[in-house]
């Protein structure tokens, strides 16, 4: 497994484990927007949470609210700013 | 790993004092700050009685900085606030035709605003953990609006709301958010007032008797637990009868 798609499972883990989501690990994909039409269905609360996980798992704290709105579009877009973050 | 620690406001005052009594002795485990504005008397004497275990905090509870302060120094002794007890706050009464906007001002921020500035800054923690219970002190004058009492019946009826509304934000999240609403309590501020005044409030509560502190404590320290996990956005009145 690559480390990519590592970092992609550790977040769709917490995806149903912290926010309880009632779906399978291979029913989340990469590119599935999380809020909005079509979606998991996440809300504002799951989106406080999520940050607040990822910060917690990754140390990799989501300040600004309008670039969280981008960060949190779907897997594949956290797992880019958690590598971001680390190679900056 | 952070140890988990309870904050009580106003903690030399009658209830959070006796509050922070009830923790200490219930739980042996636990670490009680004891948030403190001025005059340390009370919360000195708790400290001494119970070396290790209390911690004073300077904590003017309407300013945002004494809370990041505050919790920066928690943070600093590897503790995390998993329990708060918003029960700083005070009255100053007038009727309203001549209430100074003093009055409403300093009455508004003590008792709402910074229940909103403490449950603020204690959430992001309380996240991390997945584990929280804020207690917020409200007031029977909250649901009683006795005369004279314009902002404090509005600060303390806003108490009750906001816990309604955060408690459904936080839900998922392993965090409680309760209110208590006191009725006449026994401390410094009910005995030092008429005698006769005194004796036709207590005549007014079926029980005819004032609550103690203690009372108020142990409903906190219940709300507290792990057993109280789903009991939340309640409004808890302790007023021996009255409503």
């Amino acid at each position: 497994m690559s480390e990519s798609s590592t970092l992609h499972e550790e977040i769709k883990a917490i995806l149903i484990d912290e926010l309880m989501l009632d779906v399978e690990m291979d029913e989340i994909g990469d590119e599935t927007p999380l809020m909005g039409p079509d979606s998991l269905g996440l809300d504002s609360v799951d989106a406080l949470q999520l940050v607040v996980a990822i910060e917690k798992k990754f140390g990799f704290k989501i300040s600004d609210p309008e670039a969280a709105k981008g960060i949190l579009r779907c897997v594949k877009t956290i797992a880019d700013a958690i590598r971001e973050s680390k190679s900056a | 790993m952070s140890d988990h620690a309870i904050l009580i406001t106003g903690a030399n005052g009658g209830i959070g004092n006796a509050t922070a009594r009830y923790f200490l002795e219930h739980d042996e485990s636990c670490y009680v700050y004891l948030g403190i504005r001025s005059g340390t008397n009370e919360a000195d004497a708790l400290a001494a009685e119970f070396p290790g275990r209390c911690g004073i905090l300077s904590l003017d509870v309407t300013k945002a900085g004494e809370w990041e302060s505050s919790l920066e120094k928690v943070a600093g002794e590897n503790r995390v606030i998993t329990v708060l007890v918003n029960n700083a706050g005070h009255h100053d009464d007038h009727l309203m035709a001549n209430m100074p906007m003093d009055s409403w001002t300093d009455v508004i921020e003590s008792n709402l605003s910074s229940v909103f500035l403490g449950s603020q800054a204690v959430l992001r923690g309380m996240m991390g953990e997945r584990f929280g219970r804020i207690i917020n002190i409200s007031s029977l004058s909250a649901l009683l609006a006795p005369l004279g009492q314009t902002n404090y019946a509005a600060a303390k009826a806003g108490v009750v709301g906001m816990t309604g509304s955060l408690a459904k934000e936080v839900a998922r999240m392993g965090i409680t958010v309760n209110a208590i609403c006191p009725g006449y309590i026994e401390t410094s501020a009910t005995g030092a007032g008429d005698p006769e005044e005194t004796k036709a409030r207590k005549k007014a509560v079926p029980m005819r008797r004032f609550g103690q502190p203690r009372e108020v404590a142990a409903a906190v320290f219940f709300l507290a637990s792990k057993d109280a996990a789903y009991i939340t956005g309640a409004t808890l009145k302790i007023d021996g009868g009255i409503l």
